[in-house]
């Protein structure tokens, strides 16, 4: 009997340390580590598009970037060495400057004896979640070498200039903690909840709508919603999280989508919505446009709707964010999705985005709406 | 044998301390009637957000002028009612009383609710034994039954109380 | 005010040989003005005084009167005046609020738009200089300015020490002050007053060298009230690139943006859930 703890504890670790070696050999998505090459640095040189293109990728992955760029045909260690670092780690404060490239899958898209075209979907590790990137690159072949041929981008140029800043500002004044009762009475911003549609999915039921902010002040807002049964009692209740534009201002009006994984409507008899507003510090600036907005497929054929924020304020956007919401003909909100920029928007320029939503939806959607919401530390 | 022991023990002293936190709870027995309510009408979960925290007020109330101890008033109350029960804690801190409020039987009646449901009053009609003790010795036992003016405000998770004024009647 | 008309004199004492000792305590006992504790017997005793605020304990001798400090009675409740020799005798007595010295208002909302019914609420409560809740009967009166204007006067008599009143706001945007006065007493609050929503929404536009400058027109809510700088107005356009969106705040009553485009566009408008007209651009000549 006394020695039963020890016996268990003994075949506990024999098989988590079975487990672990048989897990080794498939690298797919392990950070570092790419698919089918576990023993990097004994392998010979990028004899085919795939090796040469998996070398690059990896020793970014790494940030070992003088190994990167031997697998680079146009870009020196002199020349355009920053450009191509930053291509990779993002600046400005931009989403990507705190991602990392956890994996990546890559396929060939068309082969011949001296140039390729691969397809490389990278995924990123973000503060706001797993990000996914499609990349085709160019790779040429020099003597028995192949090399990838970056595409190089173009840095806006933002010329030097004074723009001033007449937009309001709303500041927020607490008041002391011995103001007498009845003193310190200021409301919280009224919002409203003007749509709400609940539909299920192959992933679970979904609520969404749209909110307004109807007071003459800004407003932090949530939306949360509880899925009540026959007897009223709750099934779920989840928050909009970020599928919304939280910063409202006055009029503002953002969607909001609430996800409710493995539950289904068909148990469903009610849904309780409740939208919580408070009082926050905000700034009108900056004013970000969002142009040339269009619903066309994606390399991938993902229904995508794609456009250009175009920043008209002096202060760079370090993390724009966008909230799209799509109508049917009736204008009833028929699907909501979200999507972050990995580039910071500098002042006076404009940065390309795209958000993917449902297949099944494309035929259903007649219009659409988008909001940028946008984070830059250190600033509300 | 020794390990059956313990665990027996353990399982002892869970379910003894579970019925001892049950009795503080037990302590306080509140009922509310809002009938005559007005100008605005109590709504349900309000109502019964009103009798959790009136009890869970004077579960505190009465722990805190038992063991003479200022933590369980902070949550619970705020404005002249913190201060008129931390003026009495002090006090009993320096002249070693203590009170017991045992056995407690509240019957709340709203009397007016705020427009904008910011502020309600009610009447207590509150029973309980009330023993006064000096250091260890009892002065004073006796039934009461006492009435309350009450303002309860909503802060940020409960219902507090702010004025909690006895009168001889209503 | 009427006086409190209430002094519990009880008798606790055994028959055991121990002496009969008797507590009494003057009423009224109005907060602040102290009170007189008589006790009959003799020898020495235990004075403990318990009540809201006051937990005292001292040294007494039988048969003679205690007074109490203001101190000791400045908080409205009730109290136990205990006297202990061989046996304890108790009184209760109830301290009643003094005269008024203050006034608690609540007033909602804090800001309110124009023209709604029933959209501004206060409410009063008189309190002593030390805080106790008055619960006879007083005259409240409220009153509302806006600028120079007075829009209500209203006195209101407390029931269970509460005054309170519910009206509409004003059809003009600005402050609102709101009073509650008793006697020479008052308190003021101030609810700003802001415009509706949006009338009669409208936008010019016009092109210009980098595209087309739209401006909305000074915009007002249906009484002719100036919608607050900072308000988001959106507007769209639908060109042959797609459709562009941007939402600008008012300033200084108009919102404009510029839109780049070179070809024909419509341009709409639209502000929370109030639509504007629409306007045709043509094409760059």
């Amino acid at each position: 009997m006394k020695f039963a703890l020890p016996v268990i504890l003994v075949v506990v670790l024999a098989v988590l340390m079975i487990v672990a070696l048989t897990e080794a050999g498939s690298a797919h998505g392990t950070v570092g580590i790419a698919a089918g090459s576990a023993t990097y640095g004994l392998t010979p040189k990028p004899s085919t598009p795939e090796q040469s293109l998996t070398d690059l990728l990896v020793e970014a992955q790494r940030r070992n970037w003088d190994q990167a760029l031997s697998f680079v045909s146009n870009v020196s260690a002199s020349s355009d060495k920053d450009s191509f670092i930053q291509d990779w780690t993002g600046s400005h404060g931009s989403l990507r400057s705190f991602s990392n490239l956890e994996s990546f899958e890559l396929r060939p898209l068309h082969v011949t004896n001296d140039e390729a075209q691969m397809r490389v979907h990278l995924r990123w590790t973000t503060p706001v979640g797993p990000i996914d990137d499609v990349r085709d690159f160019h790779l040429a072949r020099k003597g028995d070498i192949w090399k990838t041929v970056w595409p190089k981008r173009q840095e806006p140029s933002v010329p030097a200039q004074v723009i001033p800043v007449t937009y309001l500002r709303w500041d927020l004044v607490s008041g002391g903690a011995d103001d007498e009762w009845g003193s310190k009475n200021v409301d919280t911003p009224h919002v409203r909840i003007v749509s709400m549609n609940a539909v299920d999915t192959a992933e679970g039921a979904v609520v969404m709508g749209e909110v307004v902010n109807e007071d003459t002040i800004p407003a932090f807002v949530n939306v949360n919603a509880t899925l009540l049964d026959g007897s009223g009692s709750a099934i779920d209740d989840e928050s909009s999280f970020d599928k919304i534009a939280h910063i409202l201002l006055p009029k503002q009006v953002t969607a909001y989508r609430i996800d409710f994984p493995a539950f289904h409507l068909k148990n469903v008899k009610n849904v309780h919505m409740d939208v919580k507003a408070t009082l926050v510090p905000a700034s009108a600036d900056p004013v970000i446009g969002v142009m040339n907005q269009k619903i066309d497929p994606d390399v991938q054929g993902k229904s995508v709707l794609r456009g250009e924020l175009f920043n008209q304020s002096g202060q760079t956007v370090n993390i724009p964010h966008i909230v799209a919401s799509f109508y049917d003909n009736n204008g009833q909100v028929v699907w909501v999705a979200d999507g972050y920029v990995e580039q910071a928007l500098l002042p006076q320029t404009s940065a390309l985005f795209s958000v993917e939503f449902p297949k099944t939806l494309a035929a259903k959607v007649q219009n659409f709406h988008v909001v940028v919401n946008q984070y830059s530390p250190g600033r509300s | 044998m020794n390990r059956i022991a313990t665990i027996l023990v353990m399982i002892g002293w869970f379910l003894v301390s579970q019925s001892y936190s049950k009795s503080a709870d037990d302590l306080a027995q509140v009922q509310l009637d809002s009938k005559k309510a007005g100008p605005r009408a109590v709504e349900n979960l309000t109502e019964r957000a009103i009798v959790r925290d009136y009890r869970s007020a004077w579960t505190s109330l009465s722990h805190a002028l038992e063991f003479n101890v200022f933590d369980p008033i902070e949550g619970p109350f705020a404005g002249n009612a913190k201060q008129m029960l931390k003026g009495t804690i002090a006090r009993q801190q320096e002249s070693g009383l203590r009170q017991r409020f045992l056995d407690q039987n509240h019957k709340l009646e709203v009397v007016f609710y705020a427009p904008e449901g910011d502020v309600v009053e009610l009447h207590d009609t509150a029973e309980y034994q009330q023993q006064i003790l000096d250091g260890g010795k009892p002065i004073h036992d006796e039934r009461v039954v006492l009435h309350y003016i009450v303002l309860m405000t909503p802060s940020a998770d409960r219902w507090v109380i702010r004025q909690l004024q006895a009168v001889p009647q209503f | 005010m009427r006086p409190w008309l209430i002094c519990a004199a009880v008798c606790l004492a055994e028959a055991c040989g121990a002496q009969n000792v008797e507590v009494r305590v003057s009423f009224p006992v109005v907060a602040g003005n102290g009170a007189t504790v008589s006790t009959s017997g003799s020898g020495k005793a235990i004075f403990y005084l318990v009540g809201p605020g006051v937990s005292s304990k001292n040294e007494i001798k039988l048969g003679e009167e205690i007074q109490l400090r203001t101190r000791d009675t400045q908080n409205a409740g009730a109290y136990q005046a205990i006297v202990c020799s061989e046996r304890c005798a108790s009184a209760t007595f109830y301290v009643s609020a003094a005269n008024p010295a203050s006034l608690t208002f609540l007033v909602h909302p804090s800001r309110v738009p124009v023209s709604q019914n029933d959209a501004v609420s206060g409410v009063a409560f008189p309190f002593d200089q030390f805080h106790n809740f008055i619960l006879t009967p007083l005259s409240i009166e409220f009153r509302l300015t806006a600028g120079s204007a007075a829009l209500m006067t209203q006195a209101v008599r407390t029931r269970a020490g509460v005054a309170w009143f519910r009206t509409t706001s004003g059809k003009s945007a600005g402050a609102l002050r709101v009073v509650a006065a008793l006697d020479n007493l008052s308190a003021q609050r101030v609810v700003q007053q802001v415009a509706a929503d949006p009338c009669n929404l409208r936008i010019a536009g016009q092109r210009n060298r980098s595209g087309i400058l739209v401006q909305t027109e000074p915009v007002r809510d249906c009484a002719g009230n100036p919608v607050p700088d900072g308000t988001i107005v959106t507007f769209t356009a639908a060109d042959a690139n797609g459709k562009s969106t941007v939402d600008a705040p008012i300033k200084q009553g108009v919102a404009r943006v510029e839109i780049a485009a070179s070809g024909g566009a419509s341009i709409s408008v639209a502000s929370g859930v109030v639509m504007g007209n629409e306007i045709h651009i043509g094409a760059q000549p």
